[in-house]
Order: structure tokens, then sequence, then C-alpha cells
């Protein structure tokens, strides 16, 4: 219960503010901007539904692990250098309770993003293949994706307890994690984009939602990469208890 | 006895900030905790709110282990740290409302505005705290640190940066709360005024170790306490 309240503090201090208002408004109009290029541009509308739905979870996913890894990165750091966490440490409120309740409220943020982002899918992916498939590999894997990367940052922000350095190192993973997007096709068949590929989860979100929804391939070929997702999302959990049992005033 | 303090030690990357504390506070005290900058106050109350844990020693409050046992402390005690942060975006009844919520004995809604008059917040509760003044703030952080009903409070610098008006009402609120409710109050300061006014037992403190403890009156003699707590304090007087 202690859980909820803290997640409800959370929500209402990040969610509901302008700042949360900001976020969703800038996600509304990007992906206002993007379907209304796949759809009316002359190159881009020869790409088939597949790809454009492709390239748009592809987004979606990069923008809910971003703002989680910023959510993450002030969710300790921020309380401290604001004097608000230790009122909060003396409360009968344990420190998993408090850290639950934060990474619940990055979680609902990932929620709202999805959301937002549903009609966008269906107008963009409409009478393409695997719409359906699509959007539920997206919500399962962008989940675990931000649960990821959030718990990760906030693990981060624990140990450093600094928002200005927990930020800056959370945008430097983030541009790891988000390099596929940035290497072209041909940078990705190299051997640096075989590696990255290969112990990047981001990568292999992405890769898994070319396969189901370009390609078609059932869940079987899925396994390997969702595995490898789901041990980074153990391990940054694990991280994060790690991290938030330590954090000492 | 609410507080037994015994050999306590902290220490720091290798700086020692607690060297073998021995104290103790009995019910019903206004203990003054005094000592200048860096001589190890707030590090104790963080050790005795269970907020960190020392390297060694033992502390009990109200019979409880602070290291076995944070969360029964933490039912009992409260406190208002020296640098205490609010949720700005928050009004103040909103504020003490998310405080009880922590607890398994919520208070209600008649007696968190009981609690804002009692701090002198009756009619500023629908306001944003961004809005308060520094008064007003330390007031409605007096306000939190009472939701639980403690039987042990513990405040940090409570008056620092306050005016003289501002100072007395809360001297008045500790009296009250100490006497009316039998709150025992761990106050640290370096503000003599305030010990002379509040406490009836004081322990000084320097370079993390207890350097005078017992009755005010008894330490003090036919002194002042500044006499006593600049021998106490001098370089090398331990």
């Amino acid at each position: 219960m202690k859980t909820a309240y803290i997640m409800q503090k959370e929500i209402k201090e990040s969610i509901l503010t302008p700042k949360g208002f900001l976020w969703y408004n800038l996600t509304s109009v990007i992906l206002s901007v993007l379907s209304y290029l796949f759809l009316t541009n002359s190159e881009l509308s020869l790409l088939d539904q597949g790809e454009m739905l492709y390239m748009i979870m592809n987004f979606i996913t990069a923008l809910g692990v971003l703002i989680g890894l910023v959510f993450g990165a002030d969710s300790f750091a921020g309380e401290i250098e604001r004097g608000t966490i230790e009122a909060l440490f003396l409360s009968p409120a344990n420190k998993t309770e408090i850290t639950m309740g934060k990474l619940g409220a990055a979680l609902t943020n990932w929620g709202i993003i999805f959301i937002i982002s549903l009609p966008y899918l269906f107008v963009v992916g409409k009478g393409g293949q695997n719409l359906l498939t699509g959007i539920a590999y997206l919500a399962i894997l962008g989940t675990l994706l931000v649960i990821t990367f959030s718990a990760f940052s906030m693990g981060l922000s624990a140990r450093i307890k600094s928002m200005k350095n927990s930020l800056i190192i959370s945008f430097f993973i983030f541009l790891l994690a988000g390099s596929p997007i940035f290497l072209s096709a041909a940078q990705r068949k190299t051997w640096f984009g075989n590696i990255l590929d290969l112990i990047n989860p981001f990568a292999d979100a992405i890769n898994t939602f070319d396969s189901v929804v370009i390609d078609s391939q059932g869940f079987s070929y899925q396994i390997g990469r969702v595995a490898i997702i789901c041990g980074y999302t153990f391990l940054s959990l694990w991280f994060l208890k790690r991290s938030a049992s330590r954090l000492e005033m | 006895m609410i507080i037994s303090v015994e050999n306590l030690v902290k220490k720091y990357n290798g700086y020692t900030a607690l060297d073998g504390l021995n104290f103790t506070v009995e019910d019903g005290d206004i203990f003054g905790f005094l000592g200048p900058n860096g001589a190890g106050k707030t590090t104790t109350i963080r050790i005795l709110t269970a907020m960190i844990k020392a390297d060694s020693g033992n502390v009990l409050v109200d019979g409880h282990d602070v290291v076995k046992e944070p969360l029964a402390v933490k039912r009992i005690i409260n406190a208002l740290p020296e640098s205490n942060g609010y949720y700005e975006w928050m009004t103040a009844y909103e504020y003490l409302e998310f405080f009880s919520n922590l607890y398994e004995e919520k208070a209600s809604k008649q007696d968190i505005h009981k609690l804002l008059e009692v701090v002198g917040l009756h009619g500023k509760e629908g306001h944003l705290i961004r809005s308060y003044s520094r008064g007003m703030k330390q007031r409605l952080g007096i306000a939190r640190a009472l939701i639980n009903r403690p039987k042990l409070l513990f405040l940090d610098e409570p008056t620092n940066g306050l005016d003289p008006k501002g100072r007395r009402d809360i001297h008045d609120l500790l009296i009250d709360l100490n006497q009316k409710h039998s709150t025992t109050i761990f106050l640290s300061t370096h503000l003599l005024d305030d010990v002379e006014r509040l406490c009836n037992r004081i322990a000084i403190i320097n370079y993390g170790k207890i350097v005078r403890t017992g009755e005010l009156d008894r330490i003090k003699g036919k002194g002042t306490i500044e006499d006593i707590f600049f021998m106490s304090t001098k370089e090398g007087a331990l």
C-alpha cells in the first residue's frame, strides 16, 4: 500500500505537471508528423505497411526508453538534491517500497506513451500484415525495455546522487542503446554493428519487431532475443535493488 | 530511558565522524545536543533515526535496536532534518496527508487540520508550499514530524535562519509538545539561547566525542552555557 502512495506521489510530481504534459504533447506531435510523412510523402509512402509500422514501433520504443532514463535519473538524485528524501526515509516505508513506487511511476509513464501511440499505429499499419501481433510485441518488449533502462538509470541515480551526472551517463547509455537506429544498414553488418546487435537489448527488440512485422516469423524465432531482453531486465532490477539498499544520506 | 547510546563509531572514508559516543536520554527530556559545525551532530541523529548504520556500537531507542528493528524505531520517532526539503508543488494539507498515508495508523482529515492549527498554519492548508516563507515551511516540517504522534522527536537546528518571532513561536510549540503531550525532544543546535530556554539536559559533542553530558543547571553551575560550550569545544578539549 505504501508503494501505491509513493507511486501516486511520483505520478503527480512527474506526470501530471507541465513537464509531464510537455513530454506527451511532444510525443503526439512527433508521431503525428511521422505518420503524416509516411502516408503522404511520395518516397516514404512507397514503403509497405509493415515497414512503416516497424519504423514507428522503433521510434515509440526509443521514446519510451529515453523518457524512462530521464525520469530514472531524477528519481533518487533529484530527491537528494531537493532535500526531500530524508523525510521519506524517516517514514516506515522501506527502501524496496520507495523504489517500487518510483519504478511503478516510470512504467505508468510508458503506459501513457503506449496509449497515445495506439491510434498512430493503427493508422500507419492499417491494411498491412501483423498489425496486432506487432502491437502486442511492442507492449511486451517495450515494457521490458522501459523497466530495464529505468531501473538502470534509477540505480545509477541512487549510487551517483547527482542528477546532472546521472542524466549525462543515462544519455550516453541511450545513445549506445539506440545505436542501431543511428547506424546505416551497411554499418550494422560490420563487426561493430554485429557486436552491438548481440549485446544490446534495444537492438534485440527492434530485430524482433523486424522479424515479427516484416518477415512474419513466429515466436520460436524470437525466443533467443526475448530471453536476452528478459536477462537484461533481471540484471537491471538486481542493480537497482542493490543500489537502493545501499543508499545512505 | 528512551535513548541509550554505547560506544558509537562511524567513519567516512577513513575520517572518524563519531569516536565512541556514549550518552542516554530520559523519557520526557528536552535534550540539547550541542556542538560546533562538523562535530558529528547530524551523523548521530541519522544513526539514531535508523537512516544510516554505525560501524560499531549499540543504540537502543525505547528498547528497540536501531539496526535490528529500524521499522519499529521509525514508528515511534520522527525528525525534522536540518536541510529538510519540501514537495513544493503540494499544498500543506496534501503534504501531511501523503506522509500520514505511509504509517499504519493514518491521520484523519480532522487530525491533519488540528495539526496545522497547532503549528500556526490554520487557513493556509490549501496554499502551495512554494508560496510559504521559510518560517512557515519550518512549521510545516514540524507538523510533518508530528504526523505519527511520535514519542521521541529529533530536531536538527530547527530555528536556524528564523526571525526572532519565528524562533519564539517554535520554542513555545516545543515546550507545549513536551509538557502537554509528553513528547521527548532531542534538539541538535549550536544556538545557545535555544538550549538555555528549552533544555533540561544536554550533551556537548566535539570531534565526534561527548565532552560533557548531564543536567543543564548542574553543568552550568554559576557560569553561563556559553562559557561551558567554549571551554568544552576549544581545540583539544576532549
